[in-house]
């Protein structure tokens, strides 16, 4: 069926050959594969190495250790009353792994709240320390005395950060640092009385500090690992100690993730329109880059094994204005050795290289995987959309060291599966069903380690907006 | 008899030997081949990847997206009075594919003039969202609030541009930012009351809003395609989503475009004045030099297929003062963040950004391009490229893309082995002698340009290369 109408050509005048509308109708139209927006290098999948694990399940086995961790305090605002989620005290050290409602909700009760004006003191340096202190919203910078007594910026804390729940126990204690907000804040207040009350009145809360007493006073290395001890410097013949090394009895095991789904074809489809590109494959090469998306996504996010929900808080920091700077990613980066890659929102990008500019610095790209990317101070400083941008303008940026050789952020996946068509995700066929649908289940298989505490930081909050 | 030499004479005396003039009259002359001015380095030609196409057409192959293509409004400026052309107003997305000229130009009347100051408010965070701008011309700047309480800077919209006609269609709602004014600025603002007493009137703009409510709630990415629904992180047996990957079912094709012309070379001139340079060679090589600038040209300014034309309104942002800041090419950056190849500026722009780089005491390094030191930005090459317009107001456009087929990215299309092909799509066929004794040759060259995906091409726009207090 052949259309030489004579709405050829835009001109007035009769055409007098064969127009280009009519010719289309006898020639072939080159195709595209099918394109899709949303496909990002990702560079975490590309950079990670990855560990092959067999049967399902990875454990990390790690030196035993005595340090007693902390977590981040919740908070609930309703009717402009600012409230600790009660459960989250037990995030607190001393009350790590007490579990009575009552006594928890009485203690969120005894918090009052108070607004602190940027620039004020939230606590001050050797006034003594009768509270403790947690910071429900802003963001205050914790000063030391400096060693010719101007103030020294020991930390940034920020929200759901608390002080001095150890030294309202003890009698007579100071604070031994100061407090200052550098926003306005909303700080909760907690009279070291009623903590002491509470474990006064509960059995379980007193052996529980003992014990807590008791597992500091163990030999411990800096880290809270259990100490291998040695003698070093030594004359003469002392008796040199005997150690052994201890291991953790309930180690971490991390069970690999799953992305899946069914991918439906219409045999008659399959059968017939394969030229020049076949249905399936193309189906399924769409599929396949959509959940490799999503398990990067799973990668930084997921509540079990993502990157985000797994930082140690002791790696967790905060930029000390609000954007992220040149000095804060130096601060993330001196927390390890040997970091591998910098993961960050594009846009968290453009806002550090602002802050560069304004500086009028020029970090030197690097190359990798033969692409020039943006560095810091020669570690790729690498793109990623899966991290996530808060409502308020804020995004995290991740420092991590790569490969199980080094005790770094590794990548599990299995080999070996059935109807495997890359590393650790396979395709199988299902069945055909009464309508003639084939349908196909698309299984990948990830998780990700860390292997020990300081291969993974995170600089929090970083404000992307100018 | 004493000989008086007069001095005239004295120098023809006293030639001794041949002079230059004479010796020219044997010699050969050695000549260049005939120079041109305006032959550019065409870097785009460079740099793209060109794909083959077979029959003429290339079709771009899409996932379905229900997300709708919003677009610059135009306005009519009469004296001091700006108007919006009713046809215009189908760019804003509810009203994509609306033509109802009478409602539109009811529409299009009730919008309200208002003239800013810069640092004057169209709108405050936190107050009920009820109206709908439109600048006509100025910059404004989005500014919402920061997680603790201080002012961000979200983005610049200027000329053509509208926002917030998401708040037409919801009631109750509060504006989530502040937009202010950044320079003088001309708004149109059409109020909801008076949307509704409109959509109250027309039946047919009713049905249009509510069938834009419903493609709104299928199930679709952050991008807007149809969802490629998927299962992660679960345990136990849940059932699996069934899925399928849907098309566009009009997908874009693009046809090649030509340049032509007709050679024309007497036969006199090319069968005797051929020593030591062919004629016909030397006409053909400079007409072919500048077809080549004409379809360099042609790709970035042609209004089918040219770049310029074909980047996603999402892609394109302002500056945020005026000149090309080192900050303004890293948002650029951060809009094609995805493997960017190259930027592309009009040497002016590029001089302007260097100034401003010198401003900040920034030395960007230069790079190695295929045995050329060309300046680059974050490691990514800023290429001159003199087709890309300067306005009368002496502002120019950065463009920023990513290349090839297999990254989803920009790629030139061309069709190699067409017949008397002298270059990959570009042929010399002989037409004919005629009664003058001229051979004409025919002369064409086939392309074309396609954007994959949005996210390959972004254009930093109002890019002002002649500040003064630069």
């Amino acid at each position: 069926m052949m259309d030489l109408g004579p709405s050829g050509g835009p001109g007035d005048a009769e055409p007098t050959s064969l127009s280009t509308a009519g010719a289309r109708q006898l020639a072939h139209t080159t195709k595209s594969v099918p394109q899709m927006q949303g496909i990002s290098p990702r560079w975490l999948l590309q950079m990670l190495p990855w560990q092959e694990v067999h049967g399902g399940v990875y454990r990390v086995n790690r030196r035993l250790s005595h340090a007693i961790g902390s977590g981040r305090l919740l908070f609930s605002v309703a009717g402009g009353r600012v409230e600790i989620v009660a459960p989250t005290l037990a995030e607190l050290p001393v009350l790590r792994g007490f579990d009575d409602a009552a006594a928890l909700g009485a203690l969120a009760g005894g918090f009052s709240a108070r607004e602190v004006a940027a620039g004020e003191l939230i606590v001050a340096r050797g006034q003594s320390a009768d509270h403790l202190v947690a910071i429900a919203h802003g963001r205050a910078h914790k000063l030391g005395a400096g060693k010719y007594g101007d103030d020294a910026i020991l930390d940034v804390l920020s929200d759901g950060d608390h002080v001095g729940d150890r030294a309202v126990l003890a009698p007579g204690a100071t604070w031994a640092f100061s407090l200052r907000a550098v926003t306005a804040c909303t700080v909760l207040a907690l009279p070291g009385r009623l903590l002491a009350q509470l474990i006064d009145q509960h059995a379980g809360l007193r052996a529980h500090l003992a014990q807590l007493a008791a597992r500091l006073a163990r030999p411990q290395d800096k880290l809270g690992q259990a100490a291998i001890e040695l003698s070093a410097g030594h004359t003469g013949e002392p008796v040199l100690p005997a150690t052994f090394v201890d291991y953790e009895l309930a180690p971490r095991e991390h069970e690999l993730g799953v992305v899946q789904t069914t991918v439906k074809l219409h045999t008659r489809v399959s059968d017939l329109y394969n030229v020049p590109h076949q249905q399936l494959e193309q189906q399924l090469r769409l599929t396949l880059e959509a959940v490799r998306e999503q398990q990067e996504h799973e990668l930084i996010c997921n509540r079990e094994f993502g990157l985000l929900h797994n930082a140690d808080l002791k790696q967790r920091i905060h930029p000390r204005g609000g954007p992220p700077t040149p000095d804060d990613m130096d601060e993330l980066l001196s927390r390890r050795r040997r970091t591998g890659l910098f993961l960050a929102h594009p846009q968290a990008i453009a806002a550090f290289h602002r802050e560069c500019n304004r500086r009028g610095l020029y970090p030197t790209p690097v190359e990798v995987h033969g692409r020039r990317v943006p560095a810091w101070r020669g570690v790729p400083l690498l793109p990623c959309d899966k991290l996530p941008i808060s409502r308020a303008g804020t995004s995290p940026i991740l420092a991590l060291r790569l490969g199980a050789e080094h005790q770094g952020v590794t990548g599990l996946r299995p080999t070996g599966l059935p109807d495997e068509v890359e590393p650790g995700l396979s395709v199988r066929r299902m069945t055909i069903n009464g309508q003639a649908i084939t349908s196909y289940l698309v299984s990948a298989y990830c998780s990700a380690a860390v292997l020990v505490p300081d291969a993974l930081g995170v600089l929090e909050d970083v404000q992307i907006g100018r | 008899m004493a000989m008086t030499t007069r001095p005239e004479n004295d120098i023809e005396n006293l030639r001794t030997s041949l002079a230059t003039d004479a010796a020219r009259k044997l010699a050969h002359t050695t000549k260049s081949v005939p120079q041109m001015q305006g032959i550019s380095s065409r870097w785009l030609l460079k740099v793209l990847p060109w794909v083959q196409v077979q029959g003429g057409v290339y079709r771009v192959n899409r996932r379905l997206s229900y997300a709708v293509g919003d677009g610059r409004v135009t306005f009519t400026t009469t004296g001091a009075r700006v108007q919006v052309i009713p046809q215009e107003l189908c760019e804003l997305p509810m009203l994509r594919g609306f033509d109802d000229l009478a409602v539109l130009q009811a529409l299009a009347d009730r919008f309200v003039q208002r003239d800013l100051r810069p640092g004057e408010a169209i709108t405050e965070q936190g107050k009920p969202a009820d109206s709908i701008c439109l600048i006509a011309h100025g910059k404004v700047n989005r500014i919402g609030k920061g997680k603790y309480g201080d002012e961000t800077a979200l983005d610049v919209l200027a000329d053509g541009d509208s926002y917030s006609w998401e708040a037409l269609l919801e009631s109750n709602d509060s504006w989530p930012y502040t937009a202010r004014a950044a320079t003088p600025c001309t708004v149109l603002i059409l109020q909801q009351d008076a949307f509704e007493a409109i959509v109250a009137q027309s039946p047919a703009l009713r049905a249009h809003l509510d069938q834009f409510r419903r493609r709104a709630l299928k199930k679709q990415d952050g991008t807007g395609q149809a969802a490629i629904e998927l299962a992660a992180g679960h345990s136990g047996e849940p059932v699996l989503p069934a899925t399928y990957v849907d098309y566009e079912t009009a997908p874009r094709e693009y046809e090649l475009g030509v340049v032509q012309t007709v050679l024309q070379v007497h036969t006199r001139v090319a069968d005797l004045f051929n020593q030591p340079m062919n004629q016909t060679e030397q006409q053909l090589r400079l007409t072919v030099e500048a077809l080549k600038e004409r379809q360099e040209d042609e790709l970035v300014n042609n209004r089918e297929f040219g770049l310029l034309h074909n980047a996603d309104l999402k892609q394109r942002i302002h500056t945020r003062g005026g000149p090309p800041t080192p900050d303004d090419m890293d948002e650029l950056l951060a809009t094609v963040w995805k493997d960017p190849t190259v930027f592309l500026a009009h040497p002016r722009a590029i001089a302007a950004f260097g100034r401003e780089c010198s401003r900040r005491g920034i030395y960007p390094t230069s790079i190695d391009l295929g045995g050329h030191m060309v300046p680059a930005w974050r490691g990514i090459p800023l290429l001159p490229c003199n087709k890309i317009p300067v306005g009368e107001s002496r502002t120019s456009s950065i463009l920023l893309m990513r290349t090839g087929e297999n990254n989803q990215g920009v790629i030139g299309l061309h069709q190699a082995g067409i017949p008397d092909e002298i270059e990959p799509s570009l042929s010399v066929r002989f037409m004919g002698i005629n009664e003058k004794a001229i051979i004409s040759y025919l002369v064409s060259c086939y392309f074309s340009t396609a954007v994959l995906v949005p996210d390959a091409l972004g254009i930093l726009e109002n890019v002002e290369i002649g500040r003064a207090d630069g």
